[in-house]
């Protein structure tokens, strides 16, 4: 009789257990995210290059909430019916790093057309690769992928390889540059050549937690998680004009 | 009744592994009719992947055939202090998860590794280079070829090598026309599973050497990359690969079943004298 009152409370500490993990959303994020998105909410994490994401989404994964680095992905699994319609919940700026010891001399972003600088950036299908290809055509600097030594599958590749310090530069959000301090320096892109980086969520339409997904929707667009995202380096979601 | 039934579960259990085994590699080619993965097999991506990968993967089984193959004679006919240290030190590259390889290679050659700064000043860079690519290979492929080796050599019967001595052949006279003849087929064999696990090679080449089209770009890696972009190409790759391993496994088969010549002589390998 006792033990099977302490099988039935165990059976139900379990469930219970089982249960509050049932209600946390399985969130695909870029992996620009990956220091701030565990600070607003607690969830099942998978932080990816966002096209990685989304494919891994096309192919079936078992997503509850997709956030993207750009609006172009989560806007393309909307129009193919796999998520809910994308709206923007913050923004981000492109920066230039290099290794704390510069050993390529950079001091611009008009330095890494200098022969043999090592420039790392994401491959062009990654938000951010993409982003640094619209920057250096704005900028007339084109001639800089030719210096491009791996094109990498997310931001925090490239953010990894220049603070090993075995790329001598690399594009990457300011909030990357941020969570490596002492490893690598920023150096400013000019206003004029920075893209709108725009973020943007859905919920997978496949999803079987609707409810805990649109909870942690409200959560990162509320003034809390607004708040830690911008805390953390993230520009407001709506352009101040 | 009893044997029956555990012969029924025997065969129940058999089907599912082998099921399981295959199902996956079926489904690459389910999913996209051979015609489109011809077609996708003549794009760039796919034959840049193609070269790189050959180009390294040559390389490194030549550099591996090299310096592995004296290293195996050597621990297979030597009874030594620290001979077990050394079998485990060559294995270990083996069971170690790509991700650590990885970081070793960038530990031991990058930019700020170990050995990085000393090629650094002679002007060397081997990061993000097809040398970084090689040497991953070298490291996770290596272990195979050395393992089989160490064993071939030690299956030669040890009365021919005295023999061949006794006769008044000189040792290294003896090391290439008796003892690589006779251990021919099980180093064929040991080279063939390197070959196959070196163009398979992606975690240490990402980590060490990057990922660019045409210089660092290798079959697996470009699957990798492919698979956010195009889903076809990345199967057209998959099939690729798995063609060539199955052609790898055969030609592995066929070496093994080949009985060892009796004669000693004359070889590949004998010296002209």
């Amino acid at each position: 009789m006792r033990l099977a009152a302490v099988v039935l409370v165990a059976g139900l500490l379990i469930s219970a257990a089982a249960a509050r993990r049932e209600s946390r959303p399985t969130v695909y994020a870029a992996s620009s995210l990956t220091n701030v998105f565990p600070k607003i909410v607690a969830a099942k994490y998978s932080f990816a290059g966002s096209d990685t994401l989304a494919a891994q989404i096309r192919q079936g994964a078992p997503a509850d909430v997709f956030a993207s680095a750009n609006m172009k992905l989560p806007q393309g699994l909307h129009d193919d019916k796999l998520c809910s319609k994308p709206v923007v919940f913050t923004r981000n700026a492109l920066v230039v790093i290099v290794p704390t010891s510069n050993p390529a001399g950079i001091h611009s972003i008009y330095d890494l057309t200098k022969h043999g600088v090592k420039v790392v950036v994401a491959a062009p299908s990654v938000p951010v690769g993409a982003y640094t290809r619209k920057v250096l055509a704005e900028l007339h600097l084109q001639a800089v992928l030719g210096n491009v030594v791996s094109e990498e599958t997310d931001v925090r590749e490239v953010l990894a390889k220049i603070a090993l310090g075995e790329g001598d530069a690399g594009f990457v959000y300011r909030t990357d540059a941020r969570t490596a301090p002492g490893k690598v320096t920023p150096i400013a892109i000019p206003a004029r050549g920075q893209p709108n980086v725009r973020y943007g969520i859905c919920v997978v339409a496949a999803s079987s937690h609707k409810a805990g997904a649109h909870a942690f929707v409200s959560k990162v667009l509320g003034p809390r998680g607004q708040r830690i995202l911008r805390r953390n380096g993230f520009l407001p979601r709506i352009a101040k004009r | 009744m009893r044997r029956r039934l555990l012969a029924v579960l025997f065969l129940g259990a058999s089907a599912v592994a082998l099921l399981f085994l295959v199902l996956p590699v079926v489904a690459i080619f389910a999913r996209v009719p051979p015609s489109r993965l011809l077609h996708q097999l003549s794009t760039p991506v796919v034959t840049d992947a193609l070269v790189v990968s050959f180009k390294t993967t040559a390389i490194a089984q030549a550099l591996i055939l090299l310096f592995g193959t004296p290293l195996a004679y050597l621990v297979a006919s030597r009874r030594f202090r620290g001979r077990a240290l050394v079998v485990t030190l060559v294995e270990l590259p083996l069971v170690l998860p790509p991700a650590v390889a990885g970081l070793g290679l960038l530990a031991a050659f990058g930019r700020m590794g170990l050995l990085g700064s000393t090629f650094g000043g002679l002007g060397l860079h081997i990061s993000f280079t097809q040398t970084a690519v090689t040497l991953a290979v070298a490291f996770v492929a290596s272990p195979l070829y050395i393992r089989t080796a160490i064993a071939a050599f030690e299956a030669v019967d040890p009365d021919l090598v005295a023999a061949s001595r006794t006769l008044g052949a000189g040792s290294t006279r003896t090391f290439f026309r008796v003892v690589l003849p006779l251990a021919g087929n099980g180093l064929a064999a040991g080279e063939a599973l390197a070959f196959a696990r070196g163009l398979g090679e992606f975690g240490a080449t990402i980590m060490f050497a990057g990922s660019l089209q045409g210089v660092t770009r290798t079959l697996p890696l470009a699957i990798y990359a492919e698979f956010s972009v195009n889903f076809d190409v990345a199967l057209a790759l998959g099939a690729l690969l798995v063609a060539i391993s199955a052609a790898l496994l055969l030609t592995l088969r066929l070496i093994l079943s080949w009985r060892p010549s009796p004669r000693t002589s004359p070889s590949l390998f004998a010296p002209s004298t």
